[in-house]
């Protein structure tokens, strides 16, 4: 007798926890074609700013990096960026939205790339390190970015301002 | 006399059981964090997964010294590792660290009994919750926004690697930059 009390109780609870209670998934429109967030392809390595979500995508036929916004719903065209012959992952966008960082591996070799949306620029931060590179991060003012490099036979931590200079952090002598 | 035995014995077990217990509660109530050893940023060994916070000051890591994986926080203007206390746990696996603004939330990696779950620590409250208890299938790589509302994170439900976008909802206490401006949140 008191179980079918409680059932009906329990089933409202639970139901109406359901429609109100945090933290909850944000349902974005899923598109085969590939112009929205999710498509028939598979999504990598999302990074969220305060507008943008940035991630990996190889619904073009090759691994690119895309820009959601979540304003609009709708991608940003990122001109200039992908490349034909470079495998492009772990992107990492400031807070406005203005640099986009990624790992890029391109005729064998690994890169950490800058992209600056205003002048549409690309750019190699570790051109003149004899290394592989990997797994970047930028902070959301897009003045630091750090990723793991190979140099010393095992993967290490680097952090470089935006023009490219390592910062200057003192490490235990080998 | 064999009947005597046998209940004194036991008798005699049960406040050692009792202080046995009570004890293994204590322990595992002050166990502190994993010491940090070195203090430079990278080790002999594996420094992984590095994560900045979004005013740059901070750099979360995945890192194998002291014989432990264990995951790490180092203040990048101060040159030296952050207390994290009860982030790692003993017999726990965490990966892919992701912080807000000024680092005071975490989202990272777990396991929960078995099934991969998305966790946040609060620096200010030292404590650590699971943000996707009811998740179905397997989930990697998370991603905490800025002001530490939403997270990201890969999952495979739809049976490929698509994005899922968690919201913590409008009550959580926002990580933002003293004096910023608090924009309509999109």
């Amino acid at each position: 007798m008191k179980h079918s009390i409680f059932l009906p109780i329990f089933v409202t609870a639970s139901l109406l926890s359901g429609c109100v209670g945090y933290p909850r998934i944000v349902n974005y429109p899923y598109d085969p074609g590939g112009v929205s967030l999710n498509s028939s392809a598979s999504e990598l390595d999302p990074q969220i700013s305060r507008r943008y979500i940035v991630f990996a995508s190889d619904r073009g036929g090759r691994q690119d990096i895309y820009m959601f916004d979540r304003v609009t719903g709708s991608l940003v065209d990122l001109p200039g960026l992908n490349s034909f012959d470079t495998v492009a992952s772990h992107p990492g966008v400031s807070e406005s939205g203005r640099y986009i960082v990624f790992a890029g591996s391109r005729q064998g070799r690994s890169a950490i790339f800058l992209y600056d949306r205003e002048t549409r620029q690309l750019r190699n931060l570790t051109a003149n390190l004899q290394a592989e590179v990997r797994h970047p991060t930028m902070s959301a003012d897009g003045n630091r970015i750090a990723f793991e490099s190979s140099v010393n036979g095992q993967w290490d931590i680097l952090v470089y301002n935006r023009s490219g200079q390592p910062l200057n952090i003192p490490q235990d002598p080998r | 006399m064999r009947k005597i035995t046998p209940s004194f014995w036991l008798q005699r077990q049960i406040p050692w059981g009792l202080s046995f217990t009570l004890a293994s509660l204590l322990v595992s109530c002050s166990y502190s964090d994993i010491p940090l050893g070195p203090t430079s940023l990278n080790s002999r060994y594996t420094e992984q997964q590095p994560a900045l916070s979004g005013n740059g000051r901070f750099l979360a890591l995945v890192s194998n010294r002291n014989g432990s994986h264990q995951l790490l926080v180092y203040d990048l203007d101060q040159q030296q590792f952050i207390q994290t206390p009860r982030l790692n746990q003993p017999e726990t696996i965490v990966e892919s660290p992701s912080l807000s603004y000024t680092g005071r939330y975490i989202a990272y990696m777990t396991s929960d009994q078995g099934r991969p779950v998305v966790a946040l620590y609060d620096r200010a409250t030292q404590q650590s919750q699971i943000l996707t208890p009811t998740y179905r299938g397997w989930i990697r790589n998370p991603s905490i926004s800025p002001n530490g509302r939403y997270v990201v994170f890969e999952s495979a439900s739809r049976g490929q690697w698509d994005i899922e976008v968690l919201d913590r909802g409008p009550d959580v206490e926002l990580d933002i930059d003293n004096g910023a401006s608090v924009g309509a949140p999109p």
